[in-house]
């Protein structure tokens, strides 16, 4: 036993010399720990604190929209999105198998997006599917014990209750962009709905809302345990808009195999009743995100259907600009009203030849059959005295060449020629010749529909044109508390009532006479007056040479018109593309709004055709003696 | 050869058992503390079972006489080596690692029996060898005897529990007498082993071979376990979050935080306080085991104790770096406190050997 001890005192030493070691390192260790919990606590509880405590953003419910007469026309409606934990997940083929047989999509592609998933820190759920049904969201529920790694959430999506309806008017949502989440102040981040054109663009301020808060404390899965605190979302603003409902549906269903545009507006207060672009888009599909192959459908057809017609698409306005060379003038002193024109058929002016729509001629016009029958002739002579700068005063007292100042945005404000604008812009001298065609409304003028109502409602409101708007009133939701739009106009020019009743007595004769321009689309009952025009397509005879479509190839067909004459309440544009003439392609919508207005029976004894093949063509009040250098002017050679 | 009962408590180290019992029960309470809620609701009840398992089988061997177990240690090594190898044809992976036999609901890691029949036989191994001087053949010896379950579990492949054998040898080499140029020489080798790889390795094949040991660990993985174990046991301060309220732990951001990553749990909830009263129970069982081998009646006592002692040191060491990220994240266990059913019985096992040799320091014993 001695012996044993002895032998031992080298292993003695040893083990003396390990407790130096195991005390060293004992205290290296405490040490470590009292740097790390007493030095440093006060960072790493902060750092729990982050870790613990998550900022949920309440999305606030974005405003409805809503007719004139309370009809909803902009929704919301409940979306599921369906997520991965991929820490729950005890066999991840087994769950990919059962999103993709609920969701019916291809197991890759679910795979593909699982695969994405996994790069992202494991605590971050992988989002499977958006946009899920109701019994989809069952089918996964049903499977919630197997599979607790799926985690629903459900959010608002935005619904447009009637599809590609009045589309341009209420604009759609899309995912914000980079500019936009720079630019705006509500805080956007990537991923946020933000509104584009259209009323969800011009008044995304009204109906965002403002988002809540919630300070929630979750798990290292991002599960909410508890909730901290809570700023309630305050919902966006319900947006009553301007349309009359009844009048789009039938000017949709009107369009339905047109392209073109058409506007109707209360001439008193500048309420859009109708805005119609076809062909449209339905804002839908943006909700549901697009695929890139849509997209490329949407982008590439020829017709533009993201484009709004009524306030983007530039094109002369045809005869209809007849209606103000004829009050301008009028006002201007330059023509009386009796003095006639002789229509030959054609007039020459500067050494050219310039026919007039009716090969026959009219024979001798004053100023009121000029309108009725849209003489040509006349207005050539009209023109060649106002010359380009006065048409161009005139048109510009109309609001023409300027915005509207709609509450819509991308809006586009046209052109009116004046020698000032050729020799800037052309670089050349205007050209005389000109004239004569800017005097039909053709040639480089040009107006938007829009630009047109507002127009013609300024002549027939006393000169004071109206700015055209969307917004009629919005709401609060809680308290329903209501916000007016309080109308403006711009005033243009002064209105000589005697005079505007004679151009207003021409109007009503383009519709309601035997041999008007319209006579096919009058109402019973003789409410309302209009103009018809037509827009030569440029390089007609040459692209048909080429072989070009023939369709794309008619001409462009207008119609301006109000109703009634005395006191009107509402003013139309209607423009279809390619259409032929306005009498036959755009007037009949007229017809039609001004009957669903005021209620007319739309009982016509006889078909728009034979209307016309009947209709007498001679001046109800032939004049005999052409009078005056207006009649000179356009006399035959 | 076994003792009479009523004399035991007198003669029990009550000093390395009294820091055994609140190790183990601050283990259970850690165990509960983190599992209770969720899909692991239950284990703490469990951990106390093999506790009680753990302290049947310390009994047992306190009662049993180490010099038996010594005399028949390579019987006992090589009867423990044939699971490991059955496992590394046969075994069925858990969590990526086939380290774990299963009987029905039963799982148990034989890897730590291993450990102790290893530690047993480098025991005997020395018991003969005394002249101070370790020579070759011992030399070998005892390599082979650490290496061969080291490399076994290491293809397991679990890194962690192959790292703990390694104990067992520098104990071996430093307590048996390596000379000064046997260290010089084993740096040497490990360096120039370890140059070799990295400059004959492609990028691609260490990324293969750190992939193949560690098959569900990326680099992001493991840098965001360590970061929350920092930030839980730093977020405790003095005092802690109160046992119960860590929010690194209860919101799981802790990973594992019952079983390698308890001691962060402990670190959050009870502060710099728990910390202390932790490592100064294990700082106190080590020391005390090795006045224990100090007085130990034979030399194979004394590197019985040694050598548990030293797995016992280097666990708890190696742990509670990994937290603070100290070292790198390898997956051993905290002993006696992390939840593991094999891992508790036979720490507790061993321990009963060490308190069995000072048991029977007395040659009449």
């Amino acid at each position: 036993m001695l012996k044993v001890r002895e032998n031992r005192a080298a292993l003695n030493r040893k083990i003396e010399a390990s407790r130096v070691i195991v005390g060293v390192v004992f205290a290296v260790l405490a040490t470590s720990y009292w740097y790390t919990q007493i030095v440093r606590g006060d960072y790493y509880f902060t750092q729990s604190e982050n870790n613990r405590i998550r900022s949920v953003r309440i999305n606030a419910p974005r405003g409805y929209v809503l007719d004139r007469n309370g009809k909803i026309l902009v929704d919301n409606e409940p979306a599921y999105t369906l997520y991965l934990y991929r820490r729950e997940a005890r066999n991840l083929p087994s769950s990919i198998d059962l999103a993709s047989l609920v969701l019916k999509v291809p197991r890759d592609q679910i795979k593909a997006r699982v695969e994405r998933g996994l790069r992202d820190p494991e605590f971050l759920p992988i989002t499977i599917g958006e946009n899920l049904g109701i019994d989809e969201v069952a089918a996964i529920e049903a499977h919630a014990f197997e599979h607790p790694e799926f985690a629903i959430t459900v959010s608002q999506r935005r619904l447009y209750t009637r599809g590609p309806a009045a589309a341009h008017v209420l604009g759609y949502l899309s995912e914000a962009s980079l500019d936009q989440i720079k630019s705006a102040e509500n805080g956007y981040k990537l991923g946020d709905w933000i509104g584009q054109k259209g009323i969800e663009g011009a008044y995304e301020g009204l109906l965002a809302g403002v988002n809540g808060e919630r300070r929630v404390i979750v798990d290292s899965h991002g599960r909410e345990m508890a909730e901290e605190r809570r700023v309630e979302a305050r919902p966006g603003q319900n947006l009553f808009v301007t349309l009359d409902l009844g009048l789009q549906e039938i000017a949709e269903e009107y369009f339905k195999d047109k392209v073109g545009s058409a506007v109707a507006i209360d001439p008193r207060t500048g309420e859009i009743l109708t805005l119609v672009s076809s062909p449209a888009y339905d804002p839908n599909w943006f909700t549901r995100r697009v695929s890139a192959k849509e997209w490329g459908e949407l982008l590439g057809d020829s017709n533009h259907p993201l484009q709004n017609r009524a306030i983007q698409n530039m094109f002369s306005p045809g005869s209809t600009f007849k209606v103000f060379l004829a009050y301008g003038a009028l006002a201007q002193g330059l023509v009386n009203p009796e003095e006639t024109v002789f229509c030959p058929g054609y007039a020459t002016y500067y050494g050219r030849t310039f026919h007039c729509h009716k090969k026959g001629g009219h024979g001798v016009v004053n100023l009121r059959n000029a309108i009725k029958y849209s003489c040509d002739t006349y207005f050539y002579a009209l023109g060649h005295k106002l010359g380009i700068d006065g048409i161009a005063k005139i048109a510009r007292s109309f609001g023409f060449g300027s915005p509207t100042g709609v509450d819509l945005p991308y809006e586009k404000s046209g052109l009116v020629p004046s020698e000032a604008w050729a020799i800037e812009k052309r670089k050349a001298r205007w050209y005389p010749s000109e004239t004569i065609s800017v005097a039909i409304g053709q040639g480089p003028v040009l107006v938007t529909p829009l630009q047109q109502v507002r127009a013609l409602a300024g002549l027939l409101e006393d000169g004071k044109l109206p700015t055209p708007h969307l917004f009629l009133a919005s709401q609060e939701p809680h308290s329903g508390k209501r916000l007016r739009y309080k109308s403006e106009t711009h005033p243009g020019l002064e209105i000589d009532p005697a005079k505007l009743a004679i151009i207003k007595n021409g109007m009503w004769a383009v519709l309601n006479e035997p041999g008007g321009t319209a006579y096919g689309s009058r109402i019973p009952g003789g409410e309302g007056g209009g103009k018809t025009g037509t827009t030569q397509v440029i390089g007609k005879e040459t692209t048909i040479r080429a072989g070009a479509d023939r369709k794309k190839l008619q001409d462009h067909a207008w119609f301006v018109g109000f109703a009634p004459i005395e006191n009107p309440e509402i003013v139309v544009c209607i423009f279809v593309e390619n259409g032929g003439h306005g009498n036959l392609a755009a007037a009949p919508l007229a017809k039609l709004l001004f009957a669903k207005k005021f209620g007319r029976p739309l009982d016509m004894p006889e078909s728009p055709r034979q209307q016309r093949a009947s209709a007498p063509v001679a001046p109800e009040k032939p004049a005999a003696v052409p009078a005056g250098r207006i009649a000179t002017a356009g006399a035959p050679r | 050869m076994i003792g009479r009962v009523s004399a035991v408590p007198r003669r029990l180290d009550l000093v390395i058992l009294g820091c055994t019992v609140s190790l183990a029960l601050v283990g259970i309470l850690f165990v509960a503390s983190t599992t209770a809620t969720g899909r692991l609701s239950g284990l703490a009840t469990r951990q106390a079972i093999w506790v009680g398992i753990g302290f049947a089988g310390l009994l047992v061997a306190v009662l049993f006489d180490y010099r038996m177990l010594l005399k028949f240690s390579f019987p006992l090594y090589c009867f423990t080596l044939v699971p490991l190898v059955y496992l590394l044809f046969f075994g069925q992976r858990i969590q990526g690692v086939r380290s774990w036999i299963r009987y029905g609901g039963f799982q148990f890691q034989p890897a730590e029996l291993t450990k102790i029949a290893t530690a047993l036989l480098v025991a005997y191994l020395f018991e003969s060898e005394d002249d101070g001087r370790l020579r070759l053949s011992a030399f070998v010896k005892i390599g082979a005897i650490v290496g061969i379950p080291f490399l076994l579990v290491f293809l397991q492949p679990d890194l962690g529990l192959a790292l703990t054998f390694l104990p067992l040898l520098a104990i071996g080499l430093f307590f048996g007498g390596l000379p000064l140029k046997g260290w010089i020489a084993i740096v040497l080798v490990v360096a120039v082993c370890a140059g070799g790889a990295w400059f004959f390795l492609k990028d691609y094949q260490k990324q293969r071979i750190s992939t193949f040991f560690n098959p569900d660990q990326d680099v992001l993985k493991s840098g965001y376990q360590v970061r929350q174990s920092k930030i839980a046991v730093g977020s405790g301060g003095f005092s802690g979050k109160g046992f119960r309220s860590g929010t690194q732990s209860q919101l799981r951001f802790l990973p594992t935080p019952h079983t390698d990553f308890i001691f962060a749990s402990i670190a959050e909830e009870w502060g710099f306080l728990g910390v202390i009263l932790v490592l100064g129970l294990f700082a106190t069982l080590v020391l005390r085991a090795l006045t224990l081998a100090g007085v130990a009646r034979d030399r194979g006592g004394v590197f019985l104790i040694l050598g548990l002692a030293g797995v016992i040191f280097f666990s708890v060491t190696v742990n509670a770096s990994m937290m603070i990220g100290l070292l790198p994240t390898t997956g051993i266990p905290l002993p006696l406190v992390s939840y593991g059913g094999t891992a508790v019985a036979t720490t507790l096992f061993s321990i009963g050997l060490i308190l069995g040799v000072h048991y029977r320091r007395f040659a009449n014993a």
